[in-house]
């Protein structure tokens, strides 16, 4: 009967896997169309403002980043990746831990002081007036790293499955 | 950086990574290391290893992104990197297609279903 439920346990096991090997692939496709796309978006970029005008010459010498990744536990313990905007607010997440229902009107806060300055648009580094093809590449890039969270998520999955589960149950 | 999230690193050629700078993921200041890193023609491989590594060994680094070619190069050190963060994607450049029998994950993934572990 043990035996039966560790078979129907890792039958499971190798479904999930496969299932999220397929769906990385998809991902994967995903993100290299997304750059790709950047890529011949940067290209009619540079046709319009000039060979050197997008490059390394253009970065900023301080840079804020605009977007990070947020880690949190998922139910099954693995961390999921989540690229959001930075200083963007995550709703809270009350689940079944949450012993203690929240007060609608929680303890008085002090505001925080507000960051002065907000961190800059890089599509600035290359003028005010840019063309579209650049924001075209911007709006690529950042749909690839969406993807890019999404992807990480899935290969952290895929290699517990592989360095924990199999090498347990086989035994 | 407690509540701020993780960094997003690259490492890649020159349209890769002004690609992904125009993302936002970029940082740099007088204080720390900037998360990024352009692959010139002369850039050398050390330089791209220690890179690499310095990435690894940062805990505000959640992601990696870097070109596959230039993976190749430090293919030795990806796969030595057995951490679920920072979690490495490589992906493809101008001039190198994405080879999924490449990547080190899916490599890893392939080797699972061998004779020895179906006995």
């Amino acid at each position: 009967m043990a035996a039966r439920d560790v078979r129907t346990e890792l039958d499971s096991l190798i479904l999930q896997l496969l299932a999220d090997l397929e769906e990385l692939e998809a991902k994967r496709a995903a993100l290299n169309g997304r750059v790709e796309e950047g890529w011949l978006s940067l290209a009619q970029a540079r046709y319009a403002m000039g060979v050197k005008s997008v490059g390394p010459l253009q970065y900023a010498s301080r840079m804020e980043p605009q977007v990070c990744v947020c880690a949190s536990e998922a139910p099954d313990g693995l961390q999921n990746l989540r690229v959001v905007r930075a200083g963007a607010q995550i709703p809270e997440e009350v689940g079944p831990r949450e012993a203690a229902l929240r007060r609608r009107k929680g303890p008085t806060k002090t505001p925080e002081p507000e960051s002065t300055t907000a961190p800059q648009d890089p599509l600035n580094w290359f003028g005010i007036l840019v063309p579209h093809s650049l924001r075209q590449a911007q709006a690529s890039f950042r749909d690839g790293l969406q993807l890019a969270g999404d992807i990480a998520t899935l290969q952290i999955r895929i290699s517990w499955g592989q360095r924990i589960c199999f090498p347990n149950f086989l035994q | 950086m407690a509540g701020r999230g993780k960094l997003i690193a690259v490492i890649g050629d020159e349209d890769t990574v002004t690609g992904f700078l125009l993302g936002g993921i970029g940082e740099l200041n007088k204080n720390r290391h900037p998360n990024f890193l352009v692959v010139e023609k002369d850039t050398t491989i050390t330089e791209i290893e220690d890179t690499f590594r310095q990435f690894l060994s940062r805990d505000d680094v959640g992601i990696i992104l870097i070109n596959q070619y230039i993976a190749e190069m430090v293919r030795h050190a990806l796969d030595a990197h057995q951490r679920s963060i920072p979690a490495v994607l490589e992906i493809p450049s101008k001039e190198h297609p994405y080879d999924a029998a490449k990547d080190s994950i899916l490599r890893r993934a392939r080797g699972m279903f061998t004779a020895e572990d179906l006995r």
